[in-house]
């Protein structure tokens, strides 16, 4: 057995806490059962026992798995054990939270019992299999948000061990709302309504079972982040394929939607390729904002990065780069193969948008680097945002106040007149921040050399 | 055993090593001083595989820690300067989760973690929960679960701090036992008195450098080293001393540090000789403070102990 796993079981399940739990969760339905009203009393208290034993309590528990371990100092320990990353992973995620999982199958049992009897074998299956998902799910993001925040070195405080578990709860929150979402009426497997349709890549699929791919799709990725992310604590280097691999995905998943851009007056005269080009390229803008915020601004890595493309040593600056930088170059790239077929179809205002657009992000990117390498960089990102802040709405909003509509694409992806101003501007804009960015990076570069 | 090379690491806004080279040799002890903040601990990290270097290489029996971290970690027992146990656990738990973890089979485990336990002295508290151990008990569990898996080498930081005299005096024992055992020690303190009675090479890290570009030999029992001491002041103590072919270490118009053979008789010759110059000699014995002597000979203006 596992040895994290075995010694999260001689922790966790005491006889006494096992006892303790099974004691107060058949009391609970007995009473439910007993206490008379609708037959669905029991599994209704189940599913709400479900809800904070393995969701709520479950991702604290599993943000804990790792961040514990640091608070109490046995981490290095851990780090240094022949254990994989993989076995690490796994017994981290379901040993730190056994004790829930316990609970939860209890409850399960009452929530499946419950729908076997009123709805039939393939709801309750199906039922089974979506609150273990969303278990897996929350748990595994809360654990994934403290593995990030420990690579950023701010993993110890209360109110970070807070985020993480609400990471995890908001994540099992989306599941539970698609989820009701696409079965308005209880149970798809009664009614089929037609708002219970995915249009996706230009098919018409039932919501539900695309719903719970995509959930397992998802919970499937998830773990794979919180893997790399052991690997990274456990010293191991992860390359870029999986990154690469992932924004393959996430690419060919949102580009599916692109019947529901396909009202956006924005893209009136777009074809199906630029939409699912444009769907593709916001997603990657955003994984990109996403990780240039999650991921350490590391001046160290940076330097170590252009050392590495300097030396003409590829390998090794693949290995380094980060997921914003793999997530940018995928943006570049989609950007480009969007803006060549505008052009083509002579769509010449919207391509200017567009470039206007990649530009902020070049701009918006160059800001979180700077900001980490002014001093109080330990704010950095949260200057960062400040400024994103006021640049996106403060300033707009002062400007509309001023009737100057006409400088407002400098601060927001607007069209001009000429169409090329505005993303001349905007770039002057990005390049004099990338500029200033890699300057303050060089500079460290020189503090760094003075030893302390 | 253990090699770095213009070992690098940086911080995001200092240097914490800056050009490191040292080569430790196997089955010894060697202590790794410095002031506080002199980048002790960020060399051990590195030696252990938990920091990647900024540049440079550090080799651990052949390997390289940033290319085979986890194959390095096989081999390795490293005990942080503020290290937490698992206090519900039963100390044979600690050592058994311990010995498991680190890769040992459940049909040897057992007896892994009795030797374990012998030699840090917990045999008899193999059933006490970790919290309820004292201090002392504490630091010994934690060499136990580092040395369960009989790593050739073991890293050490700041041992024994905190601990009361016999506790140390315990832990000089143990070291002193791994080392016969086999295993290669690597020791950080900033108190060179609790070394001395164990290390045989010393490491200065002073500002991300070491201090003499090399590990130091702190005690050599065919040149041991000699405080020579007068009772009135003489400026041209060294320049005698050197003039004679003696190995100087310091000296002051009052006092000199040297390294000399052993011999009875070539040590009495050498007191005649001091004598004969003129020189009031007040008192000429072996240095007890081997590595205290060692540290300030090296350390400029190293007044103060650290």
């Amino acid at each position: 057995m596992n040895p994290e796993f075995r010694r999260n079981l001689w922790l966790e399940l005491t006889p006494r806490r096992v006892l303790l739990m099974t004691i107060v969760l058949v009391l609970t339905f007995s009473a439910a059962a007993l206490s008379g009203g609708a037959d669905y009393r029991p599994a209704w208290f189940a599913e709400i026992f479900y809800y904070f034993i393995v969701v709520i309590w479950g991702s604290r528990n599993a943000a804990l798995s790792v961040v514990g371990e640091i608070r109490d100092r046995t981490w290095d320990g851990q780090r240094l054990s022949s254990l994989s990353a993989s076995g690490m992973t796994w017994a981290k995620l379901f040993g730190s939270t056994i004790y829930n999982w316990f609970g939860g199958a209890i409850c399960l049992v009452v929530i499946a019992a419950s729908q076997f009897v009123h709805k039939g074998q393939f709801v309750a299956g199906l039922d089974v299999v979506y609150f273990l998902a969303l278990g897996v799910i929350s748990q595994a993001v809360a654990l994934l948000a403290s593995l990030v925040a420990v690579r950023r070195r701010q993993s110890h405080s209360r109110f970070g061990l807070f985020l993480y578990q609400v990471a995890g709860i908001v994540a099992a929150l989306v599941v539970v709302f698609l989820w009701k979402a696409a079965d308005p009426t209880g149970s798809f497997i009664t009614h089929k309504p037609a708002s219970d349709f995915v249009q996706w890549w230009g098919r018409n699929l039932d919501a539900r079972p695309f719903f719970l791919v995509t959930l397992a799709l998802f919970t499937g990725w998830t773990l794979v982040g919180c893997y790399r992310e052991m690997r990274v604590e456990l010293k191991m280097r992860n390359g870029p394929l999986v990154w690469a691999a992932f924004l393959l995905f996430m690419g060919v998943y949102v580009a599916g939607f692109d019947a529901w851009l396909a009202p956006v007056t924005a893209t009136s005269g777009w074809d199906a390729v630029a939409l699912r080009l444009a769907l593709a390229a916001s997603t990657y803008a955003g994984l990109s904002y996403a990780m240039i915020l999650l991921e350490p601004k590391d001046r160290v890595l940076y330097r170590w990065l252009g050392g590495e493309l300097a030396k003409g040593r590829v390998a090794g600056f693949l290995l380094g780069l980060q997921g914003w930088m793999m997530s940018y170059l995928a943006t570049l790239v989609v950007v480009v193969a969007l803006i060549i077929g505008l052009c083509r179809g002579g769509l010449l205002a919207d391509t200017a948008v567009i470039a206007s657009a990649f530009a902020f992000l070049t701009r918006d990117i160059a800001i979180f680097v700077l900001f980490q390498t002014l001093p109080g960089r330990r704010r950095g990102d949260f200057a960062a945002v400040a400024v994103l802040f006021a640049l996106y709405l403060l300033i707009p909003a002062i400007l509309r106040g001023l009737g100057l509509e006409e400088v407002l694409a400098f601060f927001l992806p607007r069209p001009t007149n000429p169409f090329w101003i505005g993303p001349l501007v905007v770039w002057a804009e990005a390049a004099a921040v990338t500029v200033l960015a890699l300057g303050r990076v060089a500079l460290g570069d020189k503090v760094a050399a003075e030893p302390a | 055993m253990i090699e770095v090379r213009d070992l690098v690491y940086e911080y995001p806004t200092k240097r914490a090593l800056d050009g490191v080279s040292l080569a430790v040799k196997p089955q010894t002890i060697t202590a790794l001083v410095g002031p506080n903040g002199a980048g002790k601990t960020t060399l051990l990290r590195c030696l252990a595989a938990l920091e990647a270097p900024y540049s440079g290489a550090v080799t651990i029996n052949g390997l390289d820690t940033r290319e085979s971290p986890r194959a390095i970690h096989a081999h390795l027992g490293y005990l942080p300067d503020f290290f937490g146990l698992y206090d519900e656990l039963s100390v044979r738990r600690c050592l058994l989760y311990a010995a498991w973890s680190h890769g040992i089979a459940p049909a040897l485990s057992n007896g892994a973690v009795e030797k374990a336990a012998r030699r840090v002295g917990l045999v008899d508290r193999l059933e006490t929960k970790a919290g309820e151990l004292s201090r002392g008990l504490r630091q010994r569990l934690a060499i136990g679960q580092a040395i369960v898996h009989e790593p050739n080498v073991l890293l050490l930081d700041e041992p024994a701090a905190g601990l009361d005299p016999q506790a140390r005096r315990d832990l000089s024992a143990l070291l002193r036992k791994l080392r016969e055992a086999g295993m290669t020690l690597v020791v950080s303190s900033h108190i060179l008195a609790e070394l001395e009675d164990y290390c045989s090479e010393m490491i200065i890290v002073e500002g991300g450098h070491v201090v003499g570009g090399k590990p130091i030999k702190v005690r050599d029992d065919e040149r041991p080293r000699y405080l020579i001491e007068l009772a009135t002041a003489r400026s041209d103590l060294r320049s005698f001393l050197t003039g004679a072919g003696i190995d100087v270490l310091e000296a002051d118009d009052h006092h000199a540090l040297i390294t000399f053979t052993r011999n009875p008789g070539a040590r009495a010759k050498l007191i005649r000789d001091i004598v004969k110059a003129g020189f009031e000699l007040s008192s000429f014995g072996e240095s007890s403070k081997a590595l205290e002597d060692a540290y300030f000979s090296q350390v400029a203006g190293g007044a103060g102990g650290t």
